[in-house]
């Protein structure tokens, strides 16, 4: 059943990122449990996301002070939209300067990965 | 569609117009009194000659520690051997820096006016014994880095005074100036997003170092190598990390870059080596 959820989802990324030329997220009101878990994975993980290298995240250890702590982000982006952007480093999120990479103009992650940190992050 | 074009054309053109002033224009000494008033601005409560000491500068527990270690440090083996390598072959290293080996290693980076190019310590080394029929170190680690260990260890305590008024070396100054301001690799990183606006911050457990007194130590002793490093073999491994493409030791950027961080350390105290994490 969850497979096929996922299964859906996928399809609606692909199919959203067929029309238009925009990166988009699929608004699916019901994220699977393991895409959540996949992404903290990658939230985790230093050869992928690294994300704690700058970022605090409750339960994390050592994180690093570089960037703003991981924390109330559905108050500070209303727009889910928005925070997908902000890490894939679409040119009108780019801070001059600010050492947040940008990790789907520059290949680093993919827009599924992307998509799986969105769902993560969204929950802290 | 004509109207897009323009625009992206003028912004072209003003991207270029700023990449030249960056490139030509800059004062070295302006430029090196703006890092340390923006240091002191950002750090009140660390002087300026601190700044020799690196990352442990950030963290008290840390510093003791790290000057624990300096007391018996691991790379004075790795200076006696320097000094033995030194001995074997005075009579040439004479010939090409004196006979006062205190008085070699702050020679050093300098702009040569012949080549117009920046002569580094290591670089001429290697250049003294290829023209005095002795075969090169191998660049990096091993003999050069426990010479070069020595010469620093002889004149620690000198006051780095690298000259960058002639128009052929400040255009070298603003080469290295460009090389660190510029971003790099996939992370679109920069040596100044780390080591100039971010410097005492943490990535993970580490903290970042200070751009000011970057150079005072080298040749370093890193527990992670366990052994001596010059300057561009920490360079090289800074590249990698920024998942860019590393330079090769001695190549023309990181002379450039070298000269530059040289010469923003001008006034502090020669401390090399120096035990690193």
């Amino acid at each position: 059943m969850l497979k096929m959820k996922m299964k859906q989802f996928l399809t609606a990324v692909a199919v959203s990122s067929a029309c238009v030329a925009a990166p988009s997220v699929a608004f699916a009101d019901n994220h699977g449990a393991s895409a959540i878990e996949e992404g903290k994975e990658l939230s985790f993980g230093r050869s992928k996301g690294n994300c704690l290298a700058c970022h605090m995240i409750q339960g994390a250890n050592m994180p690093g002070n570089i960037g703003p702590a991981l924390v109330a982000m559905e108050m500070r982006y209303p727009d889910k939209q928005k925070l997908y952007d902000k890490i894939w480093g679409t040119p009108e999120t780019i801070v001059e300067d600010s050492m947040m990479p940008h990790f789907g103009a520059n290949g680093i992650l993919s827009d599924e990965e992307i998509q799986k940190i969105t769902d993560y992050i969204y929950t802290l | 569609m004509k109207k897009t074009l323009l625009v992206a054309l003028t912004l072209g053109a003003t991207a270029t117009a700023a990449t030249n002033v960056m490139a030509g224009g800059v004062d070295p000494e302006k430029s090196r009194i703006q890092l340390v008033e923006y240091f002191q601005a950002k750090n009140p409560n660390i002087a300026p000659e601190e700044y020799i000491n690196g990352a442990y500068i950030y963290n008290e527990d840390k510093f003791m520690q790290w000057e624990a270690a300096e007391e018996f440090p691991p790379y004075l083996d790795a200076v006696d051997a320097g000094e033995a390598l030194y001995q074997q072959d005075k009579a040439v290293y004479d010939k090409c820096f004196g006979s006062d080996v205190t008085k070699i290693r702050n020679q050093y980076p300098r702009f040569n006016e012949s080549t117009q190019q920046v002569e580094t310590l290591e670089g001429q080394i290697n250049q003294c014994r290829a023209d005095n029929d002795l075969k090169p170190f191998k660049w990096k680690k091993g003999d050069i880095a426990q010479l070069s260990a020595y010469m620093a260890y002889e004149a620690r305590g000198q006051k780095i005074n690298v000259d960058a008024s002639s128009p052929g070396a400040k255009e070298a100054f603003n080469k290295g100036q460009a090389f660190y301001v510029e971003e790099r690799g996939q992370l679109g990183l920069s040596c100044a997003k780390c080591h100039t606006y971010n410097a005492g911050r943490k990535a993970r457990s580490n903290t970042l170092s200070a751009n000011l007194g970057h150079t005072t130590h080298f040749p370093v002793f890193r527990a992670k190598w366990q052994e001596l490093g010059t300057l561009h073999r920490r360079y090289g491994g800074c590249n990698k990390n920024m998942r860019a493409k590393p330079m090769k030791a001695q190549s023309e950027e990181y002379r450039n870059l070298e000269f530059f961080q040289a010469y923003m350390s001008n006034g502090l105290e020669i401390n090399g080596p120096g035990y690193r994490e």
